[in-house]
C-alpha cells in the first residue's frame, strides 16, 4: 500500500473529484438549449489529469462512459502534450475519432496551474444539427459527408479569446445555429467550472498530493475490479444477434460476441461481425470499446465511479473495416442501435456464470421519431425529435420494468403529452402499455408502449425503429418479447407499417402509431406465481388469452381458476 | 392581569418542540417533550400544558411531519385516479428514465396506485383549452361503482390540459359529489398546480388525497384537544413554502405543508437574517443521519417551484433544502483498505457504538466523542450517558486494519465527512451561480455545530452563527412568519409577443383570486402584499428561471432583468436571444403580528468555565475550557480553543478562532486576526 498520501487526504480528494464532475454536469445540464441535452441528458463531462485519465466523470448517456479520455489521449498522439497551451479551448466531432455520430460534440480544455499543464475539462453534447443533408440527421445516409460537418480537433478558442471566424462557421452550417451556440456555451461553462475547482483543490492539497492521491485512487479502483474479475469462471462466452438492417439495405446486420475470461482479465472480440454497411449503423472504434465498457460496467462494480483505475484489465477487439471500426467514408448516424445489441450481448453471453447479476434482453433501440413541418398555428418550422421506451427484461425474483428508456440512454424522460400538444400541431390521443408484450417467464419482461401522434400539420416523418429480428430474447426458459412496429394511416386511407422511414410526406391529418417491444422473459413461465400473473391481468399487462396462453394460468371471473390451471401448466410441461 | 402567549410547535420523530412568546412579560420559553407518534397532538397539549394555561393563548403555529412519515411509511390512504382515457397511462409510465445509468436490473420507483387504480373518464381538451370532447358521465358512473364497492376514501383527478381550462375537473367534482353516499376526499390536479406536465400534476394531486385522511385526522385532533383546553382561536400551520395558513384551509390542501416541519428551521433563518442584518446565510442542519442545507439569499429563503419524494415528483413551492447523508450516525468502513464514511448510518439502534446498543463500527459521533469535542454526558442521542470506551473499540477496529493510530482516524474521520459536507453546499451554490464566501454559515439542530466552523473554513466563509437555543430553532422560526398563498397560471407565450398590458392583465386576475384567498385566512386589506414573478427562458430551453417583477417595471426592465439573472446563475447569457414565458406566478402575504420578542440579555460579565477537559485538534492535545452557554457574558471575544455546551448542542471553537455573543443570545464565531 502506498504510504506517501495518508488514506484520509485520499479519500477527500477523491470525494473532491467525483463532486467536481458533479459540478460541471449540472452547469451544462441546467444551461444547455436543446432538450436532446437537458430532457435526453444526451451528454457527460469529465475531469481528466494531465496524462487524460479520468479524474471523475458524471455522465447523462451511459454510452459516452469512458470515451471523452480518449478524445484527448488521440489528440496528444498525433500533436504532442506540448500542443496545448494556456487558454485553448478545442473542439471535435469526426466519427473515426470520437467514435460517435458527427452530432456528438466533443469540447476539451488544458487546465494550467502555474503554467504546468495538471489536467482537462472535457465535455460531449449532442448538438441539434450540424448540417447534415436532412434536418436534424439523416436515417437514410450512405457516407459521412452527408451527414454534417466534420471536424478533426480544431481550436474554439486561442489564447482565452473566441476564435469568431470558426464559430460562425459552425453557426451558418447548422440549421438551428442560435442553439447551437448556446450549447456549445454551456459545454464552455461546465469546462470552466471544472477548472475551477481542480485549480482551487491543487491550491488546498498542493500538486504532489493531488498526483499521490490520484495514484492511489486508480490503484483501488483497479485492484477491486481485478477481484471481482477473478470470481468469475474462466472460459470463453458468445451471443449474437441481428440488427433489422442498415437502414438502407435489407438485409439483417450480423452482431457476433466472443468474451474471454482469463484470470483477472476480460477480453470482448467482436470477429465475425458485420463488415462496414451501406447505411449509416456503423461506428468508429472509440465508441465501441466505450459501449463494452458500459456493458462491463453493468456487471463488475457498478456503484464504483469510473476513473484511471477502471477497466485496466478489460480489453476489446474488432476487425478494421467492420461496423465496430468503421473507417471513411462509412455513414455513423445511427452508430448506436448496434452497441445497445452488444450491451444485452455480453449480459447474455456471461449469464451462465452470474445468472443471479444477469437479466433478460431489453426492447433495444432507441426508437426514434421525428415529426416536423410547419406549425399552422404561427407558420414557424418545428421539428420534433423523440426517443421511445419500452420493456426492459425480467431478472432473478424480478419482472423488468414496463416503458423504460433503452440501455444507451440515460436520463432521458418522455415529453408529457401536454407539453407536445402545447409546443407542436400534434394531438397525441393515446400513449400506453402493450398488453401481453412483455416476453412471458417465471420473471416476466417489461410491455412495451404504443404512442399515437395525430399531425395537425402538413409535413414530414422520419422513423428509426428496430430489433424485430433480433427482438429481445428470454434467457433460462424465459421467452421472447414482442418486437416493435409504426403504423401511419394517412387521411386518403392509406396504411403503411414500416420500421425505418426518412422523411416520409405527410399530410394534415395523418396518424402515426408507434409501438415499441416487451424485455424478455426470465426462467420457465409455467413457473410463474399464480397470484402474479393474475395481478398482471388486473393491471392489463397480460390479457386473459396470455395469462393461458404463456403462464398456463386460467382466470375465470377475475379469479384464478386453480383446478383448470393445474391441469393445463401439466398438459403444457409434459 | 391574565397572561398572554403566542406559541409554536415543531412536531418532529423524537422530540416536540414547543417555544412559548410570554407577550407581557416579554420572554421566551423553550419546551422539550418526547413526541406521541400514535397521536402527535398528545405531545403538544401535554408540552403547553405543563408550562401555561391553555386558554391564555392568543396565537397557535405548528410544523409536523405527520404527512411526510405517513407517506415515507406508505401508511396513507388507498387512492383511485381518474384521468383522461387513452393517455392516463401517462401517469403508470412516469415518463421512463433511470434514475441510475449502469443497472441491468433496473427497478422503477415505487408509486402511491397501480394501474388498476387507474380509471379512464372519457373527455378531452387541445392544448388552448378548447373541448374536443365532452365529459363522459357513464364514465363516471362507472368509477362511482367501484368507488362505493371498494370503498375508496380518496380520489384523485387529471384531465389533459386542465390547468388551461379546469372545466371538466371542476363538472366531474361536482357529479361525484352529488353521487357519493360517503365523504369522500377529491383532489383537482388544477387546484393544485396551474402548470402543464400531466404526470406531474396526477402525482401531486394523489400525494394530496393519499395523504389527505390522515392530515385531517390529525388536525381535527389537535384542535379538539386544543379546544378542550379552552383554546378558541385559529389553529395555523406551517406550509412547505415558508408561510402559515389556517388549518381549516391545510385539510383542502395538505400536500402543501408536507414538509413542514423541515422547512421551519430556514424560516427562523429568515428571521435571524434580518435580526443581525446578515443578507446571506447557509442554514444547514446535522442530524444522526442526514445532512440539511437551505440557502437564504439577500434576505429571503430560495423558494423553488416542484419537487421530488423518493422519486415522486410533486408540483408544489417549497422551500428549497437540500439533503444528503451525512450526520453523526455516518459509519466509516473500509473498501479494499481505502477509507469511507456515510452514507450508512448507524441510524438510532444501534446507533453510536458509544450508544452501548451494539454498535460496533465507528461513526462520526464516536469520533467526536472519542476526541473530546464532544462530552459524555451530551444529551444528543437522548438521556444516556456516553461510552468513550465503545467509541476507542469501534475505532480500533478500523484503524488496526489500516495501521493507523486513533486519533489519526477519528480526526480522519470528522475531515472526510466535512469535506462531503462542505462539497455538498458547493454544489448547491454552483447551481445558484452563487458564491460561499459571501454567506454565513448557520448552524442548529443537533451535531452541527461540532462541524460548521471546519465546514465553513473549507468554503472560506467569514462566520458561523449558532442562534438562541439552536435546539428549537425550527419552532422559534414559525412564530417569524405570515400567512402565504402561492398562485400561477401557465402563460405560454413568446416575450415578443406579450405587451405589458398582457401581462398586467394576468397578474390582475391572480391578485383578485389571492385577494379571495387571503380574505378567506380573515387578512385585512391593509394587511395583504404582492409580490408578482414569471418562469421565463430562452427559447426552446426547458429549465427556466424565475424572475421578480414589480408594479413599475417595464417589458425592457423585465428583459433585462432577465439576462442578468440568467447570467449570474450560469455564466453566461444571449442578451439578444428570444424569450418566452411559461408560468406567472403570484405570492400572496398576509401579514401576522409578532411578538417581537428577544432573548433575554445574559448578564454574566465574568467568564466562568464549567469543566475542561482534553480536546484534539490536528493531532494535538489541547486542555480546552468548557462553557455553559447560558452563563457566557455578552459581547466579550473569547478565543478557541473551547468547548460551548448547552442542552442538546455542542459548539467546537477550534485554536485559531474566536468567538462572541450578541445582545440576542446568538453566537458569532470568526476567525482570529
Amino acid at each position: 500500500m502506498n504510504r506517501s498520501i495518508d488514506p484520509i487526504t485520499t479519500e477527500i480528494i477523491r470525494n473532491a473529484f467525483i463532486s467536481i464532475a458533479q459540478d460541471m454536469n449540472a452547469v451544462l445540464i441546467r444551461s444547455a438549449y436543446t432538450p436532446v441535452i437537458y430532457e435526453g441528458k444526451d451528454c457527460v463531462v469529465a475531469l481528466l489529469d494531465e496524462k487524460g485519465n479520468v479524474l471523475g466523470q458524471s455522465s447523462g448517456l451511459p454510452l459516452f462512459l469512458g470515451n471523452l479520455e480518449i478524445c484527448v489521449k488521440e489528440t496528444a498522439n498525433i500533436h504532442g502534450w506540448d500542443y496545448f497551451k494556456k487558454g485553448d479551448i478545442f473542439f471535435v466531432n469526426d466519427s473515426y475519432f470520437t467514435g460517435t455520430h458527427l452530432n456528438d460534440i466533443t469540447i476539451f480544455a488544458p487546465i494550467f496551474h502555474e503554467n504546468t499543464l495538471v489536467g482537462f475539462s472535457a465535455s460531449r453534447a449532442h448538438w441539434l444539427d450540424v448540417g447534415a443533408k436532412d434536418p436534424g440527421g439523416s436515417m437514410d445516409s450512405t457516407n459521412i459527408y452527408q451527414e454534417g460537418f466534420r471536424w478533426p480537433p480544431t481550436r474554439l478558442y486561442e489564447n482565452g479569446s473566441p476564435r469568431t471566424e470558426i464559430i460562425e462557421f459552425l453557426k451558418i452550417n447548422g440549421r438551428f445555429g442560435y442553439s447551437l451556440e448556446g450549447d456549445m456555451n454551456a459545454q464552455i461553462a461546465a469546462g470552466k467550472t471544472g477548472e475551477k475547482r481542480f485549480i482551487d483543490t491543487i491550491k488546498r492539497f498542493g500538486i504532489e498530493n493531488v498526483k499521490l492521491a490520484r495514484d492511489e485512487i486508480f490503484r483501488q479502483t483497479e485492484e477491486l475490479e481485478r477481484q471481482s474479475v477473478m470470481q468469475l469462471k474462466d472460459g470463453e462466452y458468445f451471443a449474437e444477434g441481428y440488427l433489422d438492417n442498415d437502414g438502407v439495405g435489407l438485409d439483417p446486420v450480423l452482431i457476433k460476441m466472443k468474451v474471454v475470461v482469463k484470470g483477472e482479465s476480460i477480453h470482448i472480440d467482436l470477429d465475425g461481425s458485420s463488415p462496414q454497411t451501406n447505411g449509416p449503423v456503423n461506428c468508429g472504434f472509440a465508441q465501441t470499446i466505450s459501449a463494452c465498457r458500459v456493458a462491463f460496467k453493468l456487471l463488475i462494480n457498478p456503484k464504483r465511479p469510473v476513473d484511471g483505475g477502471t477497466f485496466k484489465t478489460f480489453t476489446v477487439e474488432a476487425p478494421e473495416g467492420s461496423i465496430f471500426k468503421a473507417q471513411t467514408p462509412a455513414a455513423c448516424q445511427w452508430y448506436f442501435s448496434s452497441l445497445g445489441l452488444v450491451i444485452d450481448a455480453f449480459v447474455k453471453a456471461l449469464s451462465p456464470v452470474i445468472k443471479d447479476a444477469s437479466a433478460a434482453a431489453h426492447y433495444g433501440d432507441s426508437m426514434v421519431i421525428f415529426i416536423g413541418g410547419v406549425d399552422p398555428r404561427n407558420n414557424v418550422p418545428f421539428l420534433s425529435v423523440e426517443p421511445t421506451c419500452g420493456g426492459w427484461g425480467g431478472f432473478n425474483q424480478f419482472d423488468g420494468a414496463d416503458g423504460l428508456i433503452n440501455n444507451v440512454n440515460g436520463g432521458f424522460k418522455d415529453i408529457p403529452v401536454e407539453v407536445f400538444e402545447g409546443k407542436y400541431p400534434v394531438t397525441i390521443h393515446n400513449y400506453g402499455f402493450r398488453t401481453d408484450s412483455g416476453g412471458a417467464g417465471k420473471y416476466r419482461g417489461g410491455c412495451g408502449l404504443y404512442r399515437e401522434y395525430t399531425v395537425n400539420a402538413d409535413g414530414f416523418c422520419s422513423l428509426w425503429f428496430e430489433r424485430s429480428v433480433t427482438t429481445a430474447w428470454g434467457l433460462f426458459g424465459g421467452k421472447d418479447g414482442v418486437g416493435p412496429n409504426v403504423k401511419i394511416e394517412y387521411p386518403d386511407g392509406r396504411i403503411e407499417n414500416k420500421l425505418k422511414a426518412n422523411g416520409q410526406v405527410i399530410t394534415k391529418g395523418t396518424v402515426i402509431t408507434t409501438f415499441t417491444g416487451g424485455g424478455g422473459g426470465f426462467e420457465n413461465p409455467f413457473e410463474r406465481d399464480v397470484n402474479r400473473v393474475l395481478l398482471d391481468y388486473q393491471n392489463n399487462y397480460v390479457s386473459i388469452e396470455g395469462a393461458a396462453n404463456d403462464y398456463g394460468v386460467v382466470i375465470e371471473n377475475s379469479t384464478v381458476n386453480m383446478e383448470k390451471t393445474q391441469a393445463l401448466r401439466n398438459s403444457r410441461n409434459s | 392581569m391574565s397572561n398572554s402567549y403566542r406559541v409554536s410547535a415543531d412536531i418532529g420523530g423524537t422530540f416536540t418542540d414547543i417555544v412559548i412568546e410570554d407577550l407581557n412579560k416579554k420572554e421566551l420559553k423553550n419546551v422539550k417533550v418526547l413526541s406521541t407518534p400514535e397521536n402527535p397532538a398528545n405531545a403538544v397539549v401535554e408540552g403547553l400544558k405543563k408550562t401555561i394555561n391553555i386558554n391564555e393563548i392568543d396565537f397557535i403555529v405548528h410544523g409536523t411531519t405527520v404527512g411526510l412519515n405517513a407517506f415515507l411509511e406508505r401508511k396513507g390512504s388507498k387512492v383511485l385516479l381518474l384521468m383522461t382515457k387513452g393517455v392516463s397511462d401517462s401517469f403508470i409510465i412516469s415518463r421512463g428514465d433511470r434514475k441510475e445509468l449502469y443497472n441491468v436490473q433496473y427497478k422503477k420507483q415505487k408509486l402511491l396506485i397501480s394501474r388498476s387504480d387507474v380509471v379512464n373518464i372519457e373527455e378531452r381538451l387541445n392544448w388552448s383549452g378548447e373541448i374536443l370532447k365532452e365529459l363522459n358521465y357513464q364514465d363516471l358512473d362507472l368509477a362511482i361503482e367501484k368507488i362505493e364497492a371498494e370503498n375508496i376514501p380518496a380520489i384523485a383527478i387529471c384531465f389533459i390540459h386542465s390547468y388551461v381550462n379546469p372545466i371538466h375537473e371542476i363538472e366531474a367534482k361536482k357529479y361525484l359529489q352529488s353521487k357519493l353516499k360517503n365523504e369522500v376526499e377529491i383532489s383537482l390536479s388544477h387546484e393544485l398546480a396551474r402548470e402543464w406536465r400531466e404526470h406531474e400534476r396526477a402525482s401531486t394531486a394523489i400525494m394530496n388525497s393519499y395523504i389527505g385522511p390522515v392530515i385531517n385526522k390529525y388536525l381535527r385532533s389537535l384542535k379538539s384537544q386544543l379546544g378542550e383546553g379552552g383554546y378558541s382561536k385559529q389553529l395555523y400551520i406551517m406550509q412547505s413554502n415558508g408561510g402559515i395558513i389556517r388549518a381549516e384551509t391545510a385539510i383542502e390542501q395538505p400536500v402543501k405543508t408536507l414538509l413542514s416541519g423541515p422547512v421551519g428551521g430556514t424560516i427562523g433563518g429568515v428571521a435571524l437574517s434580518n435580526a443581525i442584518s446578515r443578507k446571506n446565510l447557509v442554514c444547514v442542519d446535522m442530524g444522526g443521519t442526514s445532512f440539511d442545507m437551505s440557502l437564504i439569499i439577500d434576505g429571503k429563503p430560495s423558494i423553488t417551484n416542484e419537487t421530488e419524494l423518493e422519486h415522486l415528483p410533486l408540483l408544489i413551492p417549497l422551500v428549497d433544502i437540500h439533503t444528503i447523508g451525512a450526520g453523526g450516525g455516518s459509519l466509516t468502513w473500509l473498501e479494499n483498505n481505502a477509507i469511507r464514511v456515510g452514507p450508512q448510518s448507524a441510524g438510532a439502534n444501534p446507533g453510536p457504538a458509544c450508544y452501548g446498543k451494539g454498535g460496533e463500527y465507528p461513526t462520526v459521533t464516536d469520533a467526536n466523542l472519542f476526541l473530546g469535542r464532544l462530552g459524555k454526558d451530551s444529551k444528543l442521542g437522548g438521556w444516556m450517558q456516553l461510552d468513550v470506551d465503545a467509541s476507542e473499540k469501534a475505532l480500533t477496529r478500523i484503524s488496526k486494519e489500516i495501521s493507523m493510530n486513533n486519533i489519526d482516524l477519528a480526526e480522519g474521520i470528522i475531515s472526510i465527512i466535512n469535506a462531503k459536507m462542505a462539497d455538498a453546499i458547493r454544489t448547491i451554490t454552483v447551481k445558484k451561480g452563487i458564491d460561499p464566501r459571501d454567506f454565513s454559515l448557520v448552524s442548529f439542530g443537533g451535531a452541527g455545530s461540532m462541524h460548521a466552523v471546519a465546514i465553513a473554513e473549507e468554503l472560506e466563509m467569514n462566520e458561523v452563527i449558532v442562534p438562541n437555543n439552536p435546539g428549537t430553532f425550527s419552532a422559534w422560526g414559525m412564530l417569524q412568519t405570515d400567512i402565504r398563498k402561492d398562485l400561477s397560471v401557465n402563460f405560454f407565450n413568446a416575450f415578443s409577443s406579450v405587451s405589458l398590458d398582457d401581462l398586467k392583465k394576468q397578474f390582475e386576475l391572480l391578485k383578485a383570486e389571492a385577494i379571495q384567498l387571503l380574505e378567506i385566512e380573515n387578512v385585512e386589506k391593509r394587511d395583504m402584499s404582492f409580490f408578482f414573478n414569471a418562469d421565463m427562458r430562452y427559447i426552446g430551453q426547458e429549465y427556466y428561471v424565475n424572475i421578480s417583477i414589480g408594479e413599475n417595471d417595464s417589458m425592457e426592465t423585465i428583459n433585462k432583468n432577465f439576462h442578468e439573472t440568467y447570467l449570474k446563475q450560469y455564466g453566461h447569457s444571449t442578451p439578444s436571444g428570444p424569450l418566452e414565458f411559461i408560468n406567472i406566478r403570484l405570492i400572496a402575504e398576509g401579514f401576522i403580528p409578532k411578538g417581537n420578542i428577544a432573548a433575554q440579555k445574559q448578564t454574566a460579565n465574568e467568564l466562568v468555565k464549567s469543566d475542561q477537559r482534553n480536546v484534539v485538534f490536528k493531532g494535538e492535545s489541547h486542555t480546552c475550557p468548557v462553557y455553559e452557554r447560558t452563563t457566557l457574558p455578552v459581547k466579550k471575544e473569547i478565543h478557541g480553543p473551547c468547548i460551548i455546551e448547552e442542552e442538546t448542542s455542542t459548539t467546537v471553537i477550534p485554536p485559531s478562532y474566536f468567538f462572541f455573543l450578541d445582545d440576542f443570545n446568538n453566537l458569532f464565531i470568526q476567525r482570529k486576526k
